[in-house]
């Protein structure tokens, strides 16, 4: 339940900060928590990593070094700085390997949280906006959405047509726009009873003027603050998608095939699939620890949670 | 009564509405996708004419409605249909060039029924390690909110959401169950098989509940009527009971029911790492091997869980509080 800005800005001391939006205030909030510091730090060093190292160093994360397989991590006996994480059965970098699947695995998740916030943001703006039978329609939509375990429609769709980052980011997309649908529905439900939308009303404004002008940019944006945990939820799935098979496809490193690959020498190398994934689980500790205090700042600055 | 009686029936339609909407969905995804079911069942050396003669009598050149109709005919009298590819005694026949080789088929109820228990064991094991992790860290973090419990809470849920579920069922079977021999996986042998998968599920599952717990205590902490508790005099355990926990109860139980497609989800993926004989490994090699009858049945199923759940989730949810209304 959204309280509106104006009793959220008076309940506010009446110092600085009743002049600030909410969203600047959700931000500074969930900056004065340390675990939103600690996770911003992790996530940066890594994307940063992720976005130079690749051209400083001289190895490939594709190319095919014989001589090298099977080099274990550097805290190992026989690991050098060389390959800090170790190198896979045919000789490659897994932390370049690793970076590289970090750059897919954020490409990927966040243009499908992306997608799905928009697509089930506009179901939820007009169920609530039309409400009757068009709303009935598309909530029982939503919820046979919600039933079925999109792992089985993911599977589905992906053995059949060929996976590439695009089919993935929308079977992906598929998943959690029926969370957004709902949340838009339920806060669109009160919105369109305040004065400004019965006012524009009056005033013969158009019902898509009044949906995507006046409510969606006072509704969407703090349901926006929750979709950082959906990047982290995405980039497991891209991954799960990956191990099974049916994620982007080898040569292309991603979490998912790095660590089926190494899955079968585990026994003589363990490292192949087991540092690849306390790579992954860096980079999404560092998504979850950010979403995390997002979220509560949010609930704190506008009270209650949706 | 009245309102109970009348909720039961709207639920039920809206649930119907709901599992015919799934079943449909699924049916035409799976009759638009590429390759032949009748050419499945009659295997690669069988002539393009017997295969396009056994699909005319397994109905499959009928139009999409008139082919879900007669499922649904079916489906409404019991019978789910046949596998594809699995054969009654459990072996895998493919390429028989018998007409009658659909008459050795499994059924899919049977199929169901059979790896249903095993799926089943595994959730209850899995909700079982998953309460016995988050019910004491999420009170403890809700009663002392903004104290070290609270912290531990927000640091440790943000950690298990963060183990992808596929790795961490690799590196368990790979230290517990290869290198020292602690719990079996892998398969199914007896009880012990389930630990494993289950801890994972659990891991999975914990931080939601956890978290959820954590904030809807402390919001309870913080009602009038807890204070009001403390000045009436009530011991300390009737307020937590009766009050705190009683109200904190009903968000939980509500995302319960959300979650229940989710830890559906997490069962197909972490019961195929672990050749765990349950439905989501009938359900993964039915989708791989173009099962469509079994696949059909699965998502029927579990759309049939979601509303039922739901509904048990309702009705609990106004038993606990009877403030919320029907």
């Amino acid at each position: 339940m959204l309280i509106d800005t104006i009793t959220v800005a008076a309940a506010v001391p009446a110092d600085k900060t009743a002049a600030v939006s909410p969203g600047r205030r959700i931000w500074r909030a969930a900056y004065a928590e340390p675990q939103f510091r600690v996770g911003l730090v992790l996530i940066l060093i890594l994307i940063i990593t992720a976005l130079i190292y690749p051209y400083l160093t001289p190895l490939s994360a594709t190319k095919i070094a014989v001589l090298e397989r099977f080099k274990p991590p550097f805290f190992l006996s026989g690991g050098t700085w060389l390959h800090p994480l170790g190198t896979d059965q045919l000789g490659r970098d897994l932390f370049l390997r690793s970076l590289i699947g970090l750059q897919n695995a954020l490409l990927i998740s966040m243009s499908a949280v992306i997608i799905m916030f928009v697509f089930g943001a506009a179901i939820g703006l007009f169920s609530g906006y039309y409400g009757g039978w068009i709303d009935t329609v598309l909530m029982r939509i939503t919820d046979a959405q919600l039933a079925v375990p999109v792992i089985i429609l993911a599977i589905t769709i992906l053995t059949v047509r060929r996976p590439t980052v695009e089919t993935v980011t929308l079977v992906l997309a598929l998943s959690g726009w029926p969370a957004y649908a709902r949340v838009t529905r339920s806060v669109t439900l009160s919105e369109r009873q305040r004065e400004y939308v019965r006012g524009a009303k009056i005033l013969g404004a158009s019902d898509l003027r009044i949906i995507f002008q006046l409510i969606a940019p006072n509704v969407l944006p703090p349901i926006a603050f929750v979709a950082v945990l959906d990047i982290a939820r995405m980039m497991i799935f891209e991954a799960i998608l990956g191990f099974i098979g049916i994620g982007v496809q080898p040569p292309t490193p991603t979490f998912g095939n790095i660590i089926a690959d190494g899955q079968k020498y585990l026994i003589n190398a363990w490292w192949v699939a087991t540092m690849p994934g306390a790579f992954l689980f860096a980079a999404l500790l560092g998504i979850n620890l950010i979403g995390t205090s997002v979220e509560q700042a949010r609930n704190k600055v506008l009270g209650g949670t949706i | 009564m009245v309102s109970l009686i009348s909720f039961l029936v709207r639920r039920i339609l809206q649930g119907a509405l709901i599992i015919l909407l799934v079943s449909f969905g699924i049916f035409a995804v799976l009759r638009l996708v590429p390759g032949d079911p009748a050419r499945l069942v009659l295997g690669p050396m069988a002539s393009d004419q017997v295969v396009e003669v056994a699909a005319r009598e397994m109905g499959l050149r009928d139009p999409i409605p008139v082919q879900y109709v007669h499922w649904l005919g079916a489906a409404l009298h019991g019978d789910m249909g046949q596998s594809y590819i699995r054969a009654i005694n459990g072996s895998q026949v493919t390429g028989s060039h018998d007409e009658f080789a659909q008459a050795g088929k499994a059924h899919v109820l049977d199929l169901i029924g059979g790896a249903l228990p095993y799926t089943l064991q595994l959730a209850a094991l899995a909700l079982l390690f998953a309460a016995i992790i988050a019910i004491p860290l999420g009170i403890a973090g809700g009663m002392r909110s903004g104290q070290w419990p609270d912290k531990l809470v927000l640091y440790l849920g943000s950690a298990f959401v963060s183990i992808p579920n596929f790795w961490l069922s690799v590196v368990l079977a790979l230290v517990v169950t290869a290198q020292f021999h602690l719990i079996p996986s892998i398969g199914y042998q007896g009880f012990s098989y389930t630990i494993l998968p289950a801890f994972v599920i659990a891991i999975e599952m914990s931080p939601i509940f956890m978290r959820s717990l954590s904030s809807s205590v402390s919001g309870a902490r913080q009602r009038s009527f807890v204070s009001l508790a403390e000045i009436r005099g009530l011991s300390r355990w009737r307020i937590f009971f009766g009050h705190i926990l009683r109200n904190a109860a009903v968000p939980v139980l509500n995302l319960f029911g959300v979650q229940i497609g989710a830890l559906l989800g997490g069962i197909l993926i972490v019961e195929f790492i672990f050749n765990y004989p349950g439905l989501g490994l009938l359900t993964v090699q039915a989708v791989l091997q173009r099962d469509f009858p079994v696949i059909q049945g699965v998502a029927v199923l579990s759309a049939v869980l979601f509303v039922v759940i739901n509904i048990l989730v309702d009705l609990v949810s106004t038993w606990i509080d009877p403030r919320l209304d029907f």
